[in-house]
């Protein structure tokens, strides 16, 4: 008896449906455009707002909507931001924008030139507009992994000598870039020469992963997906603030010491993550303490410090867990192998090894930097149950391996 | 140049600084190798980690240091950094004097003939292009991680100077032999730079890092490879004093005196070749000591003449290697800085002085 009345409300919901998305006019027009334009009208009910992220803003008016990216590369100054004027098709553009680029929304065909949209428009069901990628070896979607082998995807490179005849050619809607600030490696300036719909998308300046993540919300605006962008960013920072919650009031003496030195140690120099860095963030944030986190050096910077090896194996020696962000390693064994002093750390001896390499796909792209930008909750369920295995007992690592002992 | 001009000019070279300062040499040499040896002993007690030094000579010594940390970075860290610092100084000046008087070019260094360029080669494809199943390929073979990195430089600095050998024992003009050298160096550099360009950030960024060079990468597991290569070739390009001063004369006039010049010529490949390649495989491109080193090592000595200057830059190159690295550690502070970067801000200057000094140069090399 309830399934069957289960099975008609189905039904009835289902059948209802196309009235219900022509009834509510709160919804913004995620497929059409408008037919008779009413200045008097707000066609944008759903909007965002940046909560975390800092490098961009969005102002709502009735047909349009005024997007600035204010740090399109890091250090940015006022005057190298970045104006867009996303016009809502069937309506009027407004006046006095003479330096922004028009862009119709809802979009169509997006070239994107970063595996970091690609979650964000895998979660906002934006996928079937990609018609490229700058590559496709490093991408780690599925979905698009298989769209590249199929040859369903264009490949047209990045930088100065981006395929710009290749991007022309395939017309697209949107392309999305980040900017560098150095002329050597950005594209956008030969894709706006060419006269191409290019916006600069520089998620990766944000300083905080919740901010990275929230340029899901930036690029929704493109296609009118506010709601759904809303939805899904939401329910991650929800997420990320719960497992916060689970370590906030641990003692210093029951925060683990990690050691975490990113790809970029080699020898000598040893970079040890600032404190406002991602890792130094996610680390406090799962209830750890970074070896040499308190140390001058490393206050109230971003960037990796480089510490001589003397030191890091002093401070480090005795190391609850060691993040070595290598690559190219499967076990302990080769992980010594690099350089035998390796196996004089307590956290070696003790197995608690780990590389952010367990979706590494066979070209060295990593699904760390691609899907794991767009979900920190993830990374951050997966830095405690590193930490603090008894907090999640139920966690199954997504992006961080424990290197075996052989 | 004719023969005789040339002939005339050696006596003149020496003469610059006349016969006393000939008395000095052997004074001269104690004196520098007493300062390398202070060199060594400030390079073993200082260092990011500050360590007493009873502990020092302790850990030295054979004891133990108060803490095991200690110990451990004197004997496993500062030991072996000084020793790979020395000889990889030596080697680079030494093969830097070498391929300066085989090309009578002052601008030429130990990897003038494209060899570092083949080693970076090696090293890009294993950092930037196979990824893990090229470096897992490595593993198997026994090469794991840094030694891979070697490995592949080895190799391919190994391959870069069989080319060049090959070319070298065909085309008896030196000036061809270097541009072919130039040649080699600009075809291998742009297959970097294709691999650099589709390569990821992270990796470039490792690649990067291995360009800024390090003496601190030999371990001790590593030392048994790297020494006897460097002193092997060392001590292979000693024995080529006498032919090489004949060189210096024109080759001409090298001919003349009984010198064979294809047969030097292979052997001063080889010699130089094996330590550029193994001190770029284990330490990466160690930029401007190998140009520097023998400039300076003749203006201290005033000559040219090699049975004076490669003992001489052998010295001379150890003692800039060492101090680069101890400015690069930046005693008193715990951060480091990249060593390619110390040897050219700080040594330029004190060449440039020398060579100020000196006015011998131009007979070196006319």
């Amino acid at each position: 008896m309830k399934f069957r009345s289960l099975l008609a409300a189905l039904i009835v919901s289902i059948a209802l449906t196309p009235f219900a998305l022509f009834s509510v006019s709160a919804d913004n027009l995620t497929e059409s455009c408008v037919e008779s334009f009413d200045a008097t009208v707000d066609y944008f009910p759903e909007k965002v707002e940046p909560r975390f992220s800092e490098g961009w803003r969005v102002s709502y008016h009735n047909n349009y909507k005024v997007v600035d990216v204010l740090t399109p590369f890091p250090g940015a100054a006022d005057i190298d931001a970045f104006q867009y004027v996303l016009v809502q098709c069937g309506t009027p553009a407004p006046e006095g924008f003479d330096d922004a680029l028009m862009i119709e929304v809802p979009s169509g065909a997006l070239i994107a030139l970063s595996t970091t949209y690609v979650p964000h428009l895998d979660d906002l069901g934006l996928l079937d507009n990609l018609i490229g990628m700058d590559s496709g070896l490093y991408v780690s979607n599925s979905e698009v992994v298989a769209r590249f082998a199929a040859g369903d995807l264009l490949e047209v490179g990045s930088g100065p000598s981006v395929n710009v005849e290749a991007i022309l050619d395939a017309e697209p809607a949107l392309v999305l870039a980040f900017g560098s600030g150095s002329p050597d490696y950005d594209t956008h300036p030969t894709l706006i020469e060419a006269g191409v719909p290019v916006v600069v998308a520089s998620d990766y300046v944000e300083g905080s992963p919740l901010g990275q993540a929230e340029w899901a919300k930036f690029i929704a605006l493109f296609y009118n997906r506010e709601a759904l962008a809303n939805e899904v960013f939401e329910a991650k920072a929800a997420s990320y603030a719960d497992l916060t919650a689970l370590t906030a009031a641990l003692s210093d003496a029951e925060r683990p010491a990690v050691l975490w030195n990113g790809y970029l140690s080699y020898a000598d120099a040893w970079f040890i993550p600032g404190s406002d860095s991602f890792a130094a963030q996610y680390v406090r944030d799962a209830g750890g303490m970074l070896v040499l986190g308190d140390a001058p050096e490393t206050q109230d910077t971003a960037a990796g410090v480089p510490f001589a090896f003397e030191t890091v194996y002093e401070a480090g020696l005795d190391a609850d867990i060691w993040m070595p962000g290598t690559f190219g390693v499967t076990t302990l064994m080769d992980f010594v192998a690099q350089d035998e002093r390796y196996a004089d750390f307590a956290a070696v001896t003790n197995g608690q090894v780990y590389n952010f390499d367990a979706r590494e796909n066979a070209n060295g792209g990593n699904d760390y930097f691609e899907s794991g930008v767009a979900n920190p909750q993830l990374v951050l369920a997966d830095l405690i149950a590193i930490l603090h295995p008894d907090l999640l007992p139920e966690h199954e690592l997504v992006y961080f391996r424990n290197l075996p002992k052989e | 140049m004719s023969a005789s001009a040339a002939v005339s000019r050696e006596p003149r070279g020496s003469a610059v600084n006349g016969r006393r300062a000939l008395a000095r040499r052997p004074l001269l040499f104690a004196c520098l190798i007493a300062v390398l040896i202070a060199a060594i002993a400030l390079s073993l007690s200082l260092g990011s980690v500050d360590i007493p030094l009873s502990d020092i000579v302790r850990a030295l010594t054979g004891g133990e240091a108060s803490r095991d940390a200690w110990t451990n970075i004197v004997l496993r860290f500062r030991l072996p950094k000084v020793l790979t610092a020395a000889l990889a100084g030596a080697a680079l000046s030494v093969g830097g004097l070498l391929m300066q008087t085989l090309f009578r070019n002052p601008l030429a260094d130990p990897f003038v003939l494209g060899i570092s360029s083949g080693a970076s080669l090696g090293v890009a494809l294993v950092i930037l292009a196979i990824g893990a199943p090229g470096v897992a390929l490595l593993a198997g073979f026994g090469l794991a991680g840094d030694l891979g990195i070697a490995a592949a430089a080895s190799i391919g600095a190994g391959l870069v100077m069989l080319l060049v050998l090959l070319i070298a024992s065909r085309i008896r003009d030196r000036v061809a032999l270097l541009i072919v050298g130039l040649m080699l160096g600009y075809a291998v550099g742009a297959l970097v730079s294709l691999l650099l360009f589709f390569s990821i950030p992270e990796r470039i960024q490792a690649f990067i890092n291995w360009g800024f060079g390090s003496f601190g990468g030999v371990t001790w597991g590593q030392m048994p490879i790297f020494a006897p290569i460097v002193i092997g070739g060392l001590l292979l390009c000693a024995t080529l004093a006498k032919p090489l001063n004949a060189l210096l004369l024109g080759e001409s006039y090298a001919a003349s005196l009984g010198v064979r010049l294809g047969r030097v010529r292979l052997a001063i490949i080889v010699g130089v070749g094996l330590m550029a390649g193994a001190v770029t495989a284990f330490c990466g491109p160690i930029g401007f000591l190998g140009i520097a080193a023998p400039h300076l090592a003749r203006s201290l000595f005033g000559t040219s003449d090699h049975r004076i200057t490669i003992p001489a830059a052998l010295i001379v190159g150890a003692l800039l290697a060492i101090a680069a690295d101890l400015i690069a550690q930046a005693p008193g502070s715990r951060t480091v800085l990249p060593l390619n970067a110390v040897t050219a801000l700080f040594g330029a200057p004190v060449v440039i002085l020398a060579i100020l000094r000196w006015r011998g140069l131009r007979a070196s090399f006319e």
